[in-house]
């Protein structure tokens, strides 16, 4: 069976022969298991690890492309004015969030006449010969071939910061309306360029961090209000063309699962278990109308304790194998606490738990 | 005083003007600025937290009323130090070395300003000798300690022992953040640890009240 028949058996809530995979490393880690015996980089693990998904490009629309000006550094960080207008602090040869310390596109007013026109002055921000070179590449490994684009709240952030958008959701909706609206625009301008360009993906992979370790970062309703019909939006343009649909988000999502569904969302990843979320729970309940895709938790791997990892993975993989909607993959990114043995021995645990 | 319980539910709706003007017509009427902090504006985010930790609201609705509170504090703090008025407690907070993320971190800053709390943000990327330097300078009660990754954790170790090992009798350790549970703090040796900013309020207010 490829990683493609795989993949399409897991949405279709068939039986595969494995539960597909995927997974995310920290640099750092790899930095660590390349000392520790990984031969080469993140995609030799991932190769080892038996990857069944192959991403062909990624869609987050900037008012500046390409732009990254670097207006101060020390030994350790960078000071940047990046391609959405932004300054930002980002450390030098590490991983890491960026410390954003101002925001271009501050005020409904520098939106309107400055960013939203810039954004639509550039619709399309692909390499798309790139992505035909990937989903070559993909279909010849048989793997299950996606677009990925960035979702509307994600872009807000980004653009505007987190404090601003906030605010902004209840004292200018319309603003945030409007900026939801036209990022999802240029995004999915985007990804048609790829489409034209003869690829013929499997699926829309969508990303955005709504949530954080205690709930959603705005209430469901506003959520539904504001950026859900954007949501929806991205759904159907990937419906209308054969593809199904992952959801990216960390956090406690729990209180949101039904609107996913109802926005055309078919999988969910990477379910983050240290906000709470736990597939034995969300597996019953919604396993059969949302795939679950990840939720072995990062946390637990990092202990090294190779009985606690099992036991992780054997009551997880069993609760969404029971819908024969699941796919592994770390709750996060794995960090660089795990040792090259460990990940080892927890690629043994996927082939012994994951068959079915 | 009916006044204060206006004040009072206009910072936990959010409402910035009407805070502003509720704290104007207290301090006409005579209030005492003290008063009007301590039992107009503190109640009101005291609701807030509570209303969070219930996920009542969320952190849009908790940002409005800290902005309402701290546009009234503007025309409060020169009153309240002409006065020689201060916070009973002291708090540093800070991002802990190796990590530049800060949301977290300002919320729960916000949070400890609405309890009254004198707050000191020492920033992201924060090295443990300068948490120490800044607990003695300002002879802090609290220190929090912020993380968003995982990778940074043990760096939260290493801030917990030097500020330990500095044997400051006075000072309490609070961590938080996504990855972080009251397992580790156990573990680490920090006094408290909160899930939430709601929480955070809670907690704080008992280990000073520990310490005191």
């Amino acid at each position: 069976m490829t990683g493609c028949e795989r993949v399409e058996r897991m949405f279709a809530r068939r039986d595969q022969d494995r539960v597909p995979r995927c997974d995310a490393y920290w640099p750092e880690t790899i930095t660590r298991w390349q000392r520790e015996g990984l031969q080469w980089d993140h995609s030799d693990a991932l190769r080892l690890l038996g990857t069944d998904f192959q991403s062909l490009c990624w869609s987050w629309p900037a008012a500046f492309p390409g732009q990254r000006e670097v207006l101060a550094q020390d030994a350790e960080t960078e000071t940047v004015r990046d391609a959405w207008g932004g300054v930002a602090r980002f450390w030098k040869g590490r991983s890491g969030t960026p410390e954003h310390i101002s925001f271009g596109c501050d005020t409904r007013e520098a939106w309107e006449t400055i960013y939203r026109p810039a954004m639509l002055a550039r619709p399309n921000q692909i390499d798309t010969r790139l992505a035909a070179l990937r989903f070559q590449e993909g279909r010849q490994l048989g793997r299950w071939t996606h677009l990925t684009g960035v979702e509307g709240f994600e872009a807000l952030r980004r653009l505007i910061g987190d404090e601003a958008c906030l605010i902004a959701m209840i004292e200018d909706p319309d603003w945030i309306r409007d900026i939801v609206t036209v990022h999802t625009d240029v995004v999915l301008r985007s990804l048609e360029g790829v489409i034209a360009e003869g690829v013929e993906p499997d699926g829309l992979w969508i990303y955005g961090d709504m949530a954080y370790n205690h709930a959603t970062m705005c209430s469901p309703a506003m959520y539904r209000d504001l950026v859900w019909p954007a949501h929806k939006r991205m759904a159907d343009w990937a419906h209308a063309r054969g593809l199904h649909v992952i959801y990216h988000t960390d956090g406690r999502v729990s209180d949101v699962l039904d609107l996913y569904i109802a926005a055309g969302f078919e999988c969910l990843q990477p379910i983050e278990a240290k906000a709470g979320m736990d597939i034995r729970k969300f597996a019953p309940t919604h396993g059969s109308r949302l795939a679950m895709f990840g939720n072995i938790d990062v946390m637990k791997m990092g202990t090294n304790n190779l009985g606690l990892i099992e036991e992780e993975i054997r009551t997880k993989f069993a609760a969404g194998m029971a819908t024969r909607g699941y796919a592994y993959h770390s709750d996060h990114s794995v960090p660089p606490q795990v040792s090259w043995q460990t990940y080892q021995a927890i690629i043994g645990f996927i082939d012994r738990y994951g068959t079915y | 005083m009916p006044l204060l319980n206006d004040l009072t539910a206009a910072v936990a709706a959010g409402k910035r003007t009407d805070t502003v003007r509720l704290t104007q017509e207290l301090l006409a009427a005579g209030t005492l600025p003290q008063a009007v902090v301590e039992q107009g504006l503190v109640p009101g985010m005291a609701i807030v937290g509570e209303r969070f930790k219930k996920n009542e609201i969320f952190v849009p609705e908790m940002l409005v009323a800290a902005r309402a509170m701290k546009e009234a504090l503007k025309l409060l703090e020169p009153l309240l130090a002409q006065a020689g008025i201060k916070p009973k407690y002291t708090a540093i907070i800070g991002t802990v070395q190796g990590d530049l993320h800060d949301i977290g971190k300002n919320l729960i800053s916000m949070m400890w300003r609405g309890a009254n709390f004198a707050v000191v943000d020492l920033g992201t990327n924060v090295s443990p000798e300068k948490y120490l330097a800044a607990a003695q300078e300002h002879k802090a009660h609290l220190v929090g300690l912020s993380a968003l990754l995982t990778t940074t954790m043990p760096a939260m170790k290493e801030t917990v022992r030097a500020i330990k090992a500095a044997g400051l009798s006075g000072t309490k350790i609070m961590i938080g953040g996504a990855p972080i549970t009251q397992e580790f703090a156990d573990d680490i040796g920090a006094d408290g640890y909160a899930a939430d900013a709601g929480t955070a309020v809670d907690v704080a207010k008992q280990l000073v009240s520990e310490a005191a």
